[in-house]
């Protein structure tokens, strides 16, 4: 369609345009975010003893779900789990001495998840055990459909992405299955950030 | 003798018109017998390569598709591993944050942690 056809159909069906502009603009606005742009880590992993790279996009979960038991319970309710997931990554690295990890890297990401829909849930720093936690959580009318957790402890550094739906409270039923603890998601709300105390 | 030779040739070996009902004739005949120029007899020794070429092919067909069932197999397990290592890696995290909360609620507010 050439653009002076387009312009004359446009001129000539202004109403339904609208009306199609205004339906389908808020189904796209309420997608789940895109997966977040993970920095590269590839000289953390050299130094680290053990790393975890995953990346599980969409047609990866269906793989993984078909191959799921739906007769075993765990298998069952993680099939129910990741049923609305659009993927899963994690960066994980772990190190046999205390190590500091590049700023510029957490940096990278914080200013991704500072974007309109993302909201930060949880922001902890124990200088006891020298950790941060953030995490962070994309929400569409009170449904989780985004979750990014960044964690910095003396000797791991991790990352998790996880795309699409996610229903918190099914993720409180896998307690005990996957070491899922309850957390006061809902109760409690985020902790105000203070200094390390470095 | 040479010449009467040569003139005997000549008139045997002369362009000679077929008339214009020999195409026609042709065609006529060949339509009659299409079995003899569509199909030439098939020796047995044909027919044995060609079953050997079939059941080959059958063979090879079912191996690659086993390979690919193996293969597609070895994919889905490696993404299962993934997928729960994943949602392990997750969990440890979010019991990471919890211990932190807790920990936080639990010291004395001048304690620093």
């Amino acid at each position: 369609m050439t653009s002076s056809t387009t312009a004359s159909f446009a001129r000539r069906w202004p109403l339904p345009l609208a009306l199609l502009a205004v339906l389908f603009v808020p189904v796209a606005l309420a997608g789940p975010p895109a997966p977040l742009k993970l920095p590269d880590l590839e000289a953390l992993a050299a130094k680290a003893t053990e790393s975890v790279d995953i990346t599980l996009d969409a047609a990866l979960l269906g793989t993984a779900a078909a191959f799921l038991d739906p007769s075993d319970p765990e298998d069952a309710a993680t099939r129910e789990l990741i049923g609305g997931l659009k993927g899963i990554y994690v960066r994980s690295y772990t190190f046999d001495k205390d190590f500091v990890y590049p700023s510029a890297a957490v940096e990278m990401l914080r200013k991704q998840l500072a974007t309109p829909g993302w909201e930060r849930l949880v922001g902890v720093r124990s200088a006891k055990e020298r950790t941060t936690v953030d995490i962070y959580v994309s929400l569409d009318h009170g449904q989780a459909n985004g979750l990014a957790i960044i964690t910095s402890e003396p000797r791991e550094f991790t990352i998790v992405n996880i795309v699409g739906s996610i229903d918190l409270r099914k993720l409180h039923q896998l307690e005990g299955k996957f070491g899922v603890p309850k957390l006061p998601l809902q109760e409690s709300p985020p902790a105000p950030e203070k200094p390390a105390g470095k | 003798m040479n010449h009467d030779l040569e003139r005997r040739l000549r008139a045997a070996l002369r362009p000679v018109d077929p008339g214009d009902d020999f195409s026609a004739k042709v065609l006529a005949r060949t339509a009659k017998e299409p079995a003899h120029f569509a199909r030439p007899p098939r020796s047995p020794a044909v027919a044995g390569w060609l079953a050997f070429g079939l059941a080959t092919c059958v063979v090879l067909g079912l191996l690659l598709a086993h390979q690919w069932q193996v293969r597609r197999t070895q994919q889905g397990l490696e993404a299962r591993r993934q997928l729960i290592e994943a949602l392990r890696v997750t969990d440890q995290k979010l019991d990471l944050a919890n211990r932190v909360v807790n920990e936080k609620e639990r010291a004395p507010p001048d304690s620093g942690a």
